[in-house]
């Protein structure tokens, strides 16, 4: 039987170097690869050694559209060690933090790197030419999420202001008025975008996934809460290694994460919806209804979707967090060095973040562990493939090839961060 | 007068990407509204909005020896080539053709290129590439003074 083989090179619209092999025997899928070839980049070799305070921003420079999800998983994470307690109006400033982020790497992901797949562009320059208006929309969106990021830590990338046990320097309650105007128009384009994208058309095309998220007693997730799934997972942050395994495959650089005697689950969007539905603020709730998005949501092409929804939250939780501000009596919290162990996990744009440092008495970092999102995604991603593909087998290879990019950015995969681009590789014989 | 913007793009710690934040810094020196851009180049359409005639010096790699410059005028953009591989950041041949499909491109963008070709982190540009510099910041006084006695 002829055999082919579908490469793509260079992935593109995804973040990092990657590719993809498929290989076809007749109709069969024979083999799926996602290649990473980005180089490891050692961070948590090079984080020995160093002061415990230096993580945040060391980490940061992991990634340059979600430094601050490094930056919270760190200072989480040492905070713990140290047996930190925060003042809650700085937890607050966080999760505002945070929304920032989520704001300007969904609406980058959404229009910018997702739509033209389903829209049927080459990419975002080209879809600009028929869609000014909706490319404009996503620019401005991007500013006021970078525009908050910038108010709250000094800069866009790589952010200034965080550090263990709070901020350097917090911001005033008028600062952060001057933002409610922008955040309106976004949460209005955000409801927009739920609906605009809601009427793509979507691949047929439902897997049985374990969703793993942080789910919080009373808030959506981003930086608190236990991490769970809706296959039964239930555990602190601390005991994450206990289920969770990282897999060194021959094809990648990034390790690829499993839970132990389950093998790939899912994190990002999908799951944070699927698990958090009810913590959703009546607005985006609403709109979700209105487009007949229900939990749980098991189309992966349909996350485009629940990325939406989650901006319209991001939005709603920032003007929330905004409207009810008091600066804290002190920006951080005193912080007196001890020997221990610290484990965190928060919710980065494209799902959970685990970081584990263990420092001596003097703050001198002595171990780190740092298992990013596309590492947890990205057995999943293979997965996905290799029941996707299938029901491509027919079509040209072209074809084959645009479909199969869309699947994977999907997932949003930032593989900067996880070795921590991509070509696709369709070999039929 | 024409308000004119001078940006700079690259990175001050990676050789001869230094090389538009060099001209920038000596611009700055000369009183010039000059500005340094290191980040997503999606932020340089924002940047030149309120701006007339825009000058834009950033490292390039077209083959030619090191500190060699080349220049464009607006559309001759066109030729200019991503060398990203990043999707999570648009680089300055990406935003230029996006904001042209935007129809938001600044009334005059002129481009100095100063030809690069060693990029580790930490180290300083090559000498040819610092009296490029030199010499496109000069280029470039002299081109403001030209178009604010206008």
């Amino acid at each position: 039987m002829p055999a082919k083989t579908i490469k793509v090179d260079m992935l593109t619209r995804v973040e990092g170097e990657g590719a993809l092999q498929i290989k076809f025997r007749g109709e069969r899928v024979e083999d799926v690869k996602l290649t990473i070839f980005e180089p490891p980049r050692m961070f948590e070799a090079f984080l020995r050694g160093r002061h415990a305070f230096e993580a945040p921003d060391i980490t940061a420079r992991i990634c340059g559209i979600c430094p601050i999800a490094y930056q919270m998983s760190a200072v989480h994470a040492i905070e713990k060690a140290l047996g930190v307690k925060v003042d809650p109006a700085v937890r607050e400033l966080r999760r505002l933090f945070y929304c920032g982020e989520w704001i300007e790497s969904h609406a980058l992901h959404i229009y910018m790197l997702h739509a033209p797949d389903f829209l049927g562009y080459a990419d975002a320059i080209e879809m600009a030419r028929d869609h000014p208006e909706k490319v404009n929309q996503a620019l401005r969106l991007k500013k006021i999420g970078n525009h908050l990021m910038t108010v709250l830590g000094g800069r866009e990338i790589h952010p200034i202001s965080v550090c263990v046990g709070g901020f350097y320097k917090v911001p005033t309650r008028a600062e952060l008025r001057e933002l409610v105007e922008d955040l309106k128009w976004a949460r209005e384009t955000a409801i927009e975008t739920v609906r605009l994208v809601s009427t793509f058309p979507f691949p047929d095309f439902e897997q049985d996934y374990e969703f793993v998220a942080l789910s919080h007693r009373d808030e959506y997730p981003l930086n608190k809460g236990r991490l769970v799934s809706n296959k039964g997972l239930d555990i602190e942050a601390s005991e994450y290694e206990e289920h969770f395994f990282e897999q060194h495959v021959k094809h990648s650089n990034a390790l690829q994460s499993q839970l132990r005697k389950r093998g790939s689950y899912l994190v990002g969007p999908m799951a944070r919806f699927n698990l958090n539905y009810d913590k959703l603020p009546e607005s985006a709730r609403q709109v979700a209804a209105d487009v007949g998005l229900k939990a749980p949501v098991l189309n992966p092409f349909r996350s485009i979707i629940v990325r939406a929804v989650e901006l319209v939250f991001a939005c709603e939780e920032a003007l929330r967090i905004i409207g009810e501000y008091e600066p804290p009596e002190a920006p951080r919290a005193k912080v007196r060095m001890r020997a221990g162990t610290g484990h965190a996990i928060t919710e980065a744009p494209r799902g959970i973040l685990y970081h584990r440092y263990q420092i001596d008495g003097e703050g001198k970092i002595l171990a780190a562990k740092i298992v990013p999102p596309t590492s947890q995604n990205q057995k999943r991603i293979e997965d996905d493939l290799w029941q996707f593909v299938p029901q491509l087998s027919a079509l040209p290879q072209e074809e084959i090839t645009l479909r199969c990019e869309q699947a994977v950015r999907n997932y949003d995969p930032c593989i900067s961060c996880a070795t921590h681009f991509l070509r696709l590789e369709i070999t039929r014989e | 007068m024409v308000r004119v913007l001078v940006i700079g793009c690259g990175n001050r710690d990676r050789g001869d990407d230094a090389a538009g934040i060099l001209v920038v810094r000596r611009l700055q020196e000369r009183g010039v509204d000059a500005r340094e851009h290191s980040s997503d180049g999606l932020a340089l359409i924002d940047a030149w909005s309120t701006a007339e005639y825009v000058i834009l010096i950033d490292t390039v790699i077209t083959g030619a020896p090191p500190g060699t410059i080349s220049g464009a005028m607006g559309a001759d953009a066109a030729v200019l080539r991503s060398a990203t591989t990043s999707s999570h950041s648009f680089d300055v041949a990406a935003a230029i053709e996006l904001a042209r499909a935007l129809d938001r491109m600044p009334g005059s963008l002129k481009i100095y290129g100063i030809e690069g070709c060693a990029f580790e982190p930490g180290t300083e540009p090559q000498p040819a590439v610092l009296a490029a510099a030199e010499r496109v910041a000069s280029l470039v006084l002299a081109e403001v003074q030209r178009l604010q006695a206008a």
